[in-house]
This record gives structure tokens, sequence and C-alpha cells, in this order.
């Protein structure tokens, strides 16, 4: 034995004593090293013995009342409900599911991006904060505005589109925002609407305003926009409430 | 059933049928026990409390719903038991055992002993040596499942086993000695 490395030495001490199989490589190699010893012989020989003397220890009767029963062994299997209600398997569980619900809270974020977003999102906050004294004021049709940015401010292609053309304003006024660029802001006397006017942003490759077909909707902190892009200008209206406040015009 | 009368059915050991004890543990497993926990003392009458107490305790768990998960747990239980009737009763002398080589006579003298002497003398052991050689010798369970049970290292392991084998010839050649060849 004391040829053996020092590893396999201490697995053959431990080795099974009947010839059983062994339960790993390891195990196996030491013990058909040790094997090639003569000592190990007589280690199994002696631990062979004890374990006979082990297993000749008398059981009293009043102890063999306990296992007379041999279906007392076969056990149980753990339910289904035990093993889901595991602290663990449950911990798990609530894991998953909140990673789910965030995955699925920004898959569907990115299904209603549209190019403009951030910026549209911004001028909501922007929408929350503006008091109707900020505004020039002007009492007109909305969809007439567009020769007032063009005449005034030279902003091309700023048309209120013909779903918010008939609304009549109280005000407007024009800013200059570093994401936004040129940003025209109308305020309605309707709900107090307010409608934003500003250029898409533009594909960095071909330089062309980034377009999309029809009503994109955004919501931000109890202000909805309902947002369309016409002629590299993206329209946004704004309102304090839901998408429900803002249907019955883009129905129109 | 109410669980107040579950539990008195449990106080009766001949009460220990399938429908009670319903806990994943072999039968062969059981007359194990009671061995270890008589390695473990080196009583019969402290071997079988701690064996009715062991099995009793995973009846009721078992009542509650909350079965023994595995076999471990019937040895790891009653070791514990085991550590404390042994803590509470009389000790060994405190001193280091002689040891020798391992004989090639030792089976003859091993079997020249009774079951109670090894328990003695295995009960007599320090721990964790103790309990390492009552696990091993019961050969029921490989070093792996002893080294987990214990918490227990392989060299830490071997090396009690090894120590345990030749302390226990050094005991044989005073107790038993090898009859001188004619």
């Amino acid at each position: 034995m004391k040829r053996l490395s020092r590893g396999l030495r201490a697995l053959a001490d431990c080795a099974p004593i009947e010839n059983t199989k062994a339960p790993d490589h390891r195990m196996r190699t030491a013990v058909s090293r040790a094997k090639r010893t003569e000592d190990f012989g007589t280690q199994q020989a002696f631990d062979r013995a004890v374990a006979k003397l082990v297993e000749a220890t008398p059981v009293s009767s009043e102890i063999r009342h306990w296992f007379a029963n041999e279906k007392m062994a076969e056990g149980t299997k753990r339910s289904w409900r035990k093993t889901a209600f595991h602290p663990a398997i449950l911990a798990i569980g609530i894991a998953l599911a909140v990673i789910a619900v965030v995955v699925w809270i920004k898959f569907a974020e990115q299904m209603h991006a549209f190019p403009g977003t951030a910026t549209a999102k911004k001028l909501l906050n922007v929408a929350a904060m503006t008091r109707p004294s900020e505004f020039e004021p002007v009492q007109t049709e909305a969809g007439t505005l567009n020769d007032l940015f063009f005449m005034k401010y030279r902003l091309e292609h700023y048309d209120v589109p013909r779903e918010f053309s008939q609304q009549r304003t109280i005000g407007v006024r024009k800013f200059d925002d570093e994401e936004a660029g040129q940003v025209a802001q109308i305020g309605l006397a309707e709900k107090r609407m307010q409608l934003f006017l500003f250029p898409a942003p533009r594909d960095s490759k071909t330089g062309k305003p980034e377009e999309f077909a029809g009503w994109r909707y955004i919501e931000q902190e109890g202000w909805t926009g309902a947002v369309q892009v016409r002629n590299g200008i993206l329209f946004m209206a704004a309102v304090r409430g839901t998408k429900k406040d803002l249907a019955p015009y883009l129905a129109k | 059933m109410p669980q107040e009368i579950l539990v008195d059915h449990f106080l009766t050991p001949w009460a220990c049928t399938a429908e009670i004890l319903c806990f994943p543990f072999r039968v062969a497993t059981l007359p194990q026990l009671y061995r270890f926990c008589f390695l473990m003392t080196g009583e019969a009458t402290k071997a079988q409390d701690i064996f009715q107490d062991t099995v009793r305790e995973a009846a009721f768990l078992a009542a509650n719903g909350e079965a023994p998960p595995d076999r471990y747990w019937f040895f790891r239980e009653a070791r514990w038991r085991c550590l404390d009737v042994v803590a509470h009763g009389v000790q060994p002398e405190e001193g280091t055992n002689q040891a020798c080589e391992i004989s090639p006579h030792a089976p003859e003298q091993i079997e020249q002993l009774e079951p109670e002497q090894l328990a003695i003398w295995i009960s007599a052991a320090p721990e964790p040596q103790r309990s390492i050689l009552a696990l091993y010798y019961l050969d029921e369970f490989t070093y792996r499942e002893i080294m987990l049970m214990l918490g227990l290292k392989l060299h830490e392991l071997s090396r009690a086993i090894a120590s345990g084998r030749c302390e226990f010839q050094a005991w044989l050649n005073a107790t038993v000695p090898v009859a001188a060849p004619e």
C-alpha cells in the first residue's frame, strides 16, 4: 500500500468491505492498484471479519417489531403540490415570473417603439409643464397654422393633420430643443390638449427622415401622445389621460 | 384523523404500519440503524431507546407531511442522539491507544469476539472516529456517503479508519492473543 500515491492510499483505506462495485472511477483505480499489494488483502480480510461481527449483532424481538412490516419502507413520492410549494421552487418560480413580466414589458415597448420615441416622450414632459400663459395667444383653427409657421419661423411642412385641423387653438410657441430640433407647440382649447410638430429623426446612413405608417401611442406620467409622421415631420397630439381620450379624434 | 390521535397512535411501536409510516426508507436499513446505535453507544438498551426515538420522530414527521427526505436523515438523527446519550454517560479514559500493524491472523481473533465487545470498543473511540467506524463497518454506505453525512474530507475519513484498524488490532492482540504455533 505504501507504493500507492497518497490519494489512492487514502481511497484504499476506505475501500468497500465486500467485493461490491466501487462507487466511482477513482475508487476502482485505487482498489485495483491496492490489490497488487499484500497488505490490502490483509486489510480486506480484517474489514470483512469486523463487518461480519457487526452483522451478527443480536436484535431483540422488541426491536424486530419495528421493522416487521415490509411495506413500511416503500415510502412516498413527493407530490407535485408539495414540490411546487417548496420555498426554493417557489422563489425560483416568482423570480422567473418577474423576469418574464419584465421581458414582456420590454418586448411590448420595443413592439410599439418608433423613430423618435425618446423625443416624443421628452415632449410629453414639456406638455405637462407648459402653462397656457407661455403660449403666444393665437385663436384660430389648428389647420391654418402651417402658414404661420412657414412665414414666421421658416418651418416647412409643419402641417397639422386633418384629424386635428378643426380644433380651436389658444396659442402657439416655437422653441429649439437639443434632441428634437425646432419644435412648434400648439395649445388647444379642447381638453387642454397640446400639439407638437418637430423634425423626424434621420437615418444615419441615408440621411433620409425615418418614417412609419399610421398612428403610434406613447404614454408618460399620466400623459398620452398619438404620433404620426408626414413629410419628415413628426406630429404629436398630447393629452392628459389615456388612449381612450385620444381615440375619438383619430377615428375622424 | 386529528393530529393528536395520530401522534398517540405512533407512541406504540407496533403501530408503525405502512399507512402511517410512509417515509422513503428501506426495511433492510432499519436493522442497520439499530446496529449503528449499538456500535455508537455500546449498550443494547441505549441503542434500543435511540432507535425507537429516531423511528418515532420519523413517523411523527411523516404524519405531519414532512417525511424524512432520505435514509441519511435516520443515521444523522440517530448519531446526534447517540452522541448526546454517550456524553451524559460514563466517559472512557483519555489517552493514546496503542497501534499495531494489521495481522493476517486478525480474522481468527475477531471470530472469537462477541458483538458487544466490538461495540464497546467502538463506542469508546473519540469522535468523529467513533461515528466513522460505526458507519464504515455497517457496510451500508460508500465512503462518499459517509463523508457527506459526517461532513468530513477524504483524508480525515481514511486516517480515522486506518488508525482505527491499527488500534483495534492492538486491542485484539491484548484481548485475544493469537495462539503460538506448535
